[in-house]
This record gives C-alpha cells, structure tokens and sequence, in this order.
C-alpha cells in the first residue's frame, strides 16, 4: 500500500485513463496478421473506440503498448526506444504466439524469441492471431491491472524479485480475475 | 500471349551458350558458365523475347554455389539460365545493366548467400540488420550461429 | 543540386510491417529512395531446410498473414508435382476457393488503407467492415479468421458441408452488393480522384524493365496473370477474365483491383455451384524424390514465387521464396522520382506492400544544415493540406 493516498488529481488522472485507454501497436517483425487483428477491434464490427480506447501514433500519447511479432534483431533496439518514450504509468501488451515465445520463429537466427527479452511485460495474449475478442479482453485485464497498481501504489506488488543483472525489468504476473 | 517456345528453338537461339533441357511442360533449363551469362541473358532477353525477370536463386548445395535465373515473356515459357561458381570464390558481374529489376534480388543474396556481384551499383545490406557481422552468411550450408558473437538486437543480453 | 534526406522510419499506427525508406528530396520533389527492409527478417527459408514437410507449411502460412494461404499453395504444389502426386479435383476447388476469398479480402483491406491514406476514412471503416463478411466465411470454413490452415502436402484439411455452402452463398450475394457500391464510389469520387489520378505513373515499358508483377504492373497494360500464365489448381476449368488498365498511375491500380474482386467473386460462385465429389485428400509420401520446381502463384500482390529443390529426404533443400512486394520495390523507387513529398503516402500504399511504413521522417535542409522531424500521421496531414490548398488555388 501507498505511504500516502492519492491526491484527487491523481484519482482524476487515473479515471481518465481507465475510462480512455489510449493505446500504440508496434509491430516488431510480426506476419501482420496479429495487425489485422488489432485493427479489426478498431472497425465497426467490434468497434473499442466506443469504450474510448483510441490508436495513436505516438506513444508519448499512448497509455498501453501493443507489441505483436517475436521481435526481429533490427526491431529489438526501436522497441526499447518506443518503450522508453512512453510516459509512466506503461502497460504492455504481448500479442500471440510470437510476443510470448516466438511463436513458429523460435530459435531463428534474426528473431529474439518474445517481447520479454527486451521490455517487461504487463498481459500475454494467446492466439496465433488472436481474435478480436481475445485483444479486447487482455485491455480489460489490462485495465484491472492498472486499477489495482494505482490503490497499490505501483507495480512492485507484483513483480518477483529475479536476481537479473540486465535492465530488461522484472517479471510481471496476470492477476486473477 | 505467343506461342510457346520448343526445346529446338531455344537450342537454336542459344547457339552453342549453353546447353538446354526441358525439365517440364513449360520450362526449359540452359546450363551455362559465368563467363557467358551475360551473353545468354541477352540472347534470352532479345532474340527469345523473355522481357520479364521472375527470380534469381541461389542454392548452395554444400560443395558449390548455383545461381538461376528465371525468366519469361509473352510465350509463357520460363527459361531458367543455371551457372555453378566456385565455393571459394563466388563471384559474377552483375546483370542489372541489362535487367534492372536484378538489383534489388542481387543484393538480397549478397547479403544472404555472400556471392559477390562484380559492377553492381550498391551493394549494401538490405535484409540482415546493421549490427550483423561482415563476412557471416546466414543462408550457407556451413554457417550456424557463434553464441559468443553479437548479431544484432540489444546489447548484453541473450 | 541540394540533396536533402528524408528517412521513414518503422512504426506506423494503423499498418502491417515496418519497412525504412531513405528519400532524397530536392525541395518538394524526390530525387532519389534507398530502401532497407530488414525490419522483418526472420530467417524462415533457413528454417524450412530443417523442418520436414509437414511442419514447414505452419511455417510458411505466418509468412504474411494477409496472404497465408498463397505461400502455402505454392509451396505444396510445388511438392506436390516434385512427387508427382495427383490431387483430388474437390480438394483444387476448396484451394481456389480459400484462394479467391482471400484475394477479395485483401483488396478489400487495401482499398481500407490506400482510403485512410487521403483522410478517406469513412470508406475505411466500411471497407473493413465489409471484410468481416468474407472472415465469417472462412472462419466457418476453415476454422481461422486470418491464417486458415488448410492446406496440407497431397490435399486440404476440412471439407465444405451442404449447409456451409448455403450459408455461403447468402454472404456472396451481401459482399457483391457492397462491392457494386465501392465501384460506383470509386469511378465517381472526385477527392479520389485528384489523389490517385496522375500519381506515381509508371509506363508499361518501365513495367516490364523493373520486373514489377500483380495489379501494379497490370495497371500499366501488362497482361501477367499467373492463373491465366502459368494455370494451377481448378482456375482452367471456369470463364473469368483478368483484369487489366492503361491508366498506369494509383488510379488504375485501384480499378484493377476492384476489377479483380468482381471476378473472384465469380470464380468463387462458379467453384461453389460446381464442387466435384470425392476425397479431399490422398496420403503423401514421407519423401520427395531428387527434383528442381519453380512454383508460381498469384497472390494478391502479385506474382509469388517458391523455388524448391528436393533430395529424396523428408525435407527440402533449398526453398528460395520471392516475394510480390520485393519484385515491386523498384518499381516504386522508379515512380516516386518526380514525384511531390505529399505524394508518398499514396504511392507507396498503392503497391500494396506487404509492409508497413514507419513513422519517423527526417527532413534534412541541404542548404541551411537543419534537421526537422515527421511522424507518417504529420506526414499524410501535410499531404492533406497541400492538396487542400491546391484544391483552393
């Protein structure tokens, strides 16, 4: 728990953002169908937009980044760049077979296996593609996650301490429904 | 669309280049060597009237290198012209002057495969990322990654 | 001349893969494009060589996700005449017919992207909405919305009960009212037009010396169509014709592709009404005998193209894949030269590569030394408002 409680413009920020999730997608690599499938929420059969979750370019403007693909070499260092542009609070969200493990590309010699490797992850989403469903879900548990962290105070209640050298951020569970 | 060509003109036209075979219904196979590709793309390019490049590939089948170049025109034959370099020294004179179209799939085995194309304008990387080592080809039977060598993605961790 | 660098980087908000370009502009107008496309380099041709033959094809479906099927087809055909096997007719019908949707579906989702590229996003979403019909489709036949796996060495994997087709005939009839109504939209739409007409124009002759393939190449007169060329699975055995322009430019590519969901819509309805009996598919041997095959096919992009060469062993050992959208490269470099900065948007868009366009641009000043940054949604505004501003000129 928090030393002090939130402020109210805190508690107003952070409805915001739990209203009015903005979110990026940034494919490192992917066959495109995890793409598709993300933009698919986006038009009019399944339409997120209503619950006011918009796509922005930008990740200064993104509050939860999608990252589909298993993460190519060439793409590895642009994602971390993209990571680290996005203003706390962050959420991440790996997409597919690919963003958990590297799906069918494992162990190939240009893809590093997993969005893991190079930036902490917040949701996994299982599914090669996943459907449209199956995304808007995982912003749903994305969104409980970040209701929890803010009466929390953080991420850190959990994250298991691993004993890493590297800075690739610590380990990230899927809290219950 | 004209009408196909047969085994015997394309022998004609080739006039002693190379050696050809028809390896099924609509393609014909010339075994060259490098010294007369060029000489056979033009024969292939002008008087067979092939005015479209499918592909270049390249196989390496563990003792010697294998370049094809398949083309084909308003006949809808495929002419696919073979030539066999030397694994120590793979190298060809690039046929981007006369098809441009090849520059783009020459670089892509340059970087793939380490065949050298003498005269190309600009051999530089097109499908491996900056980071990846000179001289590691990745699409060569001998070659398997050296886990003490970086390849590319983010330093200092696997 | 001063020669200015503009780099498009790799991440774009609404599209498939990253691709960087290097445009060398002199002042407005393009000099010169580099590209590098190594954003998506996975290393796939060396995997097939260690995979057998049924592992491999779940390998090459996640190729491309938009065109799945068409690397599968290729690549089991290509087998499938290294071991001379002789498919089922009810099996080539369900391959043309998964073939077809997806090409349907593709030109769908690209005329979606080529719209939300002029601001258009309206037909955007009603577009892509339109493909919802075609992913119920294949989602109630093959059991996937986007990668059906429904190929296999020697046949496919699920068959087409009398109810589905019922059922398919219905969406048919849905998709080709609203595809009338994209024609009409298209043909009639003057912001379209002004976009699209006169831009990236590539003759037929540059065509054909690029190697450029598909509605690209099409668009400019080139009559190539590797299902009339080169015919394959069921696509002999029914009246469709292929669809070609002269308009040369974004425009013609647009009504090439329309044209061509007009005509898989027909081949779809003629496979449906027309689907022989019989087995869906015959058991492949383990091993291919010792053969060299070039397998063509015509995705959506454009021609595609597996070499394969087999060893008598389980696996292949060499598959060489080009790809449409590699073939067109040049041919894009070639029709951005003379082109307006505001322009590339559109004509990048308009091969549709089967890559996704990042969003960094850098606008390097050659005479004063200054550098300015461009995202890709400041870089389609800029298009928007040049072309607003010209409109009022």
């Amino acid at each position: 728990m928090p030393d002090t409680p939130p402020g109210p413009s805190a508690r107003l920020a952070n409805w915001a953002r739990l209203k009015s999730p903005w979110i990026t997608i940034f494919n490192s690599g992917a066959c495109n169908a995890c793409d598709i499938e993300a933009i698919a929420c986006l038009m009019p059969r399944f339409d997120v937009e209503r619950f006011g979750i918009l796509a922005k370019g930008s990740p200064r403007h993104a509050d939860i980044l999608i990252v589909t693909g298993p993460v190519t070499m060439k793409q590895a260092s642009r994602l971390r760049r993209i990571w680290e542009q996005i203003p706390e609070p962050k959420y991440v969200i790996a997409m597919g077979a690919c963003g958990s493990s590297g799906g069918v590309f494992c162990g190939l010699y240009h893809v590093t296996d997993g969005v893991e490797n190079t930036i902490p992850v917040d949701v996994w989403v299982a599914g090669c593609p996943p459907r449209p469903d199956e995304i808007i879900n995982a912003v749903v548990a994305c969104l409980n996650l970040m209701k929890e962290d803010f009466t929390r105070g953080g991420k850190a209640w959990r994250q298991k301490k691993v004993e890493k050298t590297s800075d690739a951020g610590g380990h990230s569970e899927e809290v219950p429904a | 669309m004209t009408d196909p060509l047969t085994l015997g003109s394309v022998t004609e036209a080739m006039n002693g280049v190379g050696t050809a075979e028809q390896v099924s219904r609509n393609r014909i196979r010339i075994k060259t060597n490098p010294g007369r590709l060029h000489k056979s793309l033009l024969l292939a390019h002008t008087i067979l009237t092939c005015d479209h490049l499918i592909q270049i590939s390249a196989v390496d089948n563990g003792t010697i290198f294998e370049l094809i170049y398949h083309m084909t025109g308003p006949h809808q034959t495929v002419i696919s012209i073979a030539v066999e370099l030397p694994r120590e020294k793979p190298e060809v004179m690039t046929t981007s002057g006369i098809m441009p179209a090849s520059g783009i799939y020459e670089r892509q085995i340059h970087d793939l495969m380490g065949i050298e194309f003498k005269g190309h304008p600009g051999l530089t990387r097109l499908i491996l990322n900056e980071d990846w080592p000179k001289n590691e080809y990745p699409m060569r039977k001998d070659w398997k990654p050296d886990p003490g060598t970086f390849y590319g993605g983010i330093r200092g961790e696997t | 001349m001063p020669e200015i660098l503009l780099p498009i980087g790799p991440q774009h908000p609404a599209l498939k893969e990253p691709v960087n370009f290097k445009i060398v502009v002199d002042g407005e107008t393009i000099v010169r494009l580099d590209l590098d496309i190594s954003y998506n380099h996975r290393g796939i041709e060396k995997a097939a060589e260690q995979r057998d033959f049924v592992r491999v094809v779940p390998l090459l479906a996640r190729v491309c996700g938009i065109c799945s099927h068409s690397h599968t087809t290729a690549f089991v055909k290509g087998i499938e005449e290294a071991m001379q096997l002789e498919v089922p007719a009810r099996a080539q019908y369900i391959r043309t017919i998964v073939a077809e949707l997806e090409r349907m579906h593709s030109h769908l989702l690209w005329l979606g992207v080529a719209a939300h590229e002029i601001g258009f996003n309206t037909l955007f979403m009603w577009t892509w909405r339109d493909r919802e019909i075609i992913q119920d489709m294949l989602e109630e036949t093959t059991g996937n919305r986007v990668i059906y796996g429904v190929n296999e060495v020697g046949g496919v994997r699920c068959d087409l009960t009398l109810d589905l087709i019922r059922a398919s005939f219905e969406h048919l009839q849905k998709l080709e009212d609203r595809i009338t109504q994209y024609v009409g939209m298209v043909k009639n739409d003057e912001t379209l037009h002004m976009r699209f007409s006169g831009v990236g124009k590539l003759s037929k002759a540059d065509a054909l010396k690029y190697g450029t393939v598909g509605p690209t190449a099409r668009a400019s007169g080139v009559d190539y169509d590797i299902r009339k060329d080169d015919s394959y699975l069921a696509y002999d055995e029914m009246p469709w014709k292929v669809v070609t322009d002269t308009h040369g430019d974004v425009f013609g590519r647009t009504l090439v592709r329309i044209g061509e969901m007009q005509e898989s819509l027909t081949i779809v309805r003629f496979c449906l009404e027309n689907l022989p009996e019989g087995p869906i598919a015959v058991k492949a041997p383990k091993t291919a005998p010792p053969a060299e095959v070039l397998s063509r096919y015509e995705a959506p992009r454009g021609e595609l193209v597996h070499f394969i060469r087999t060893n008598n062993t389980d696996r292949v050992e060499r598959l060489d894949i080009r790809t449409p959208t590699l073939a067109n490269w040049t041919a894009v470099a070639v029709s951005l030269v003379n082109q307006n900065i505001a322009d590339i948007p559109v004509i990048v868009a308009a091969i549709d590569p089967c890559l996704s366009c990042t969003s960094r641009i850098t606008l390097l000043n050659g005479r004063n030394k200054k550098t300015s940054l461009m995202t890709w949604d400041e870089l389609r505004s800029y298009s928007g408002e040049y072309y607003r501003r010209k409109r009022c000129a």
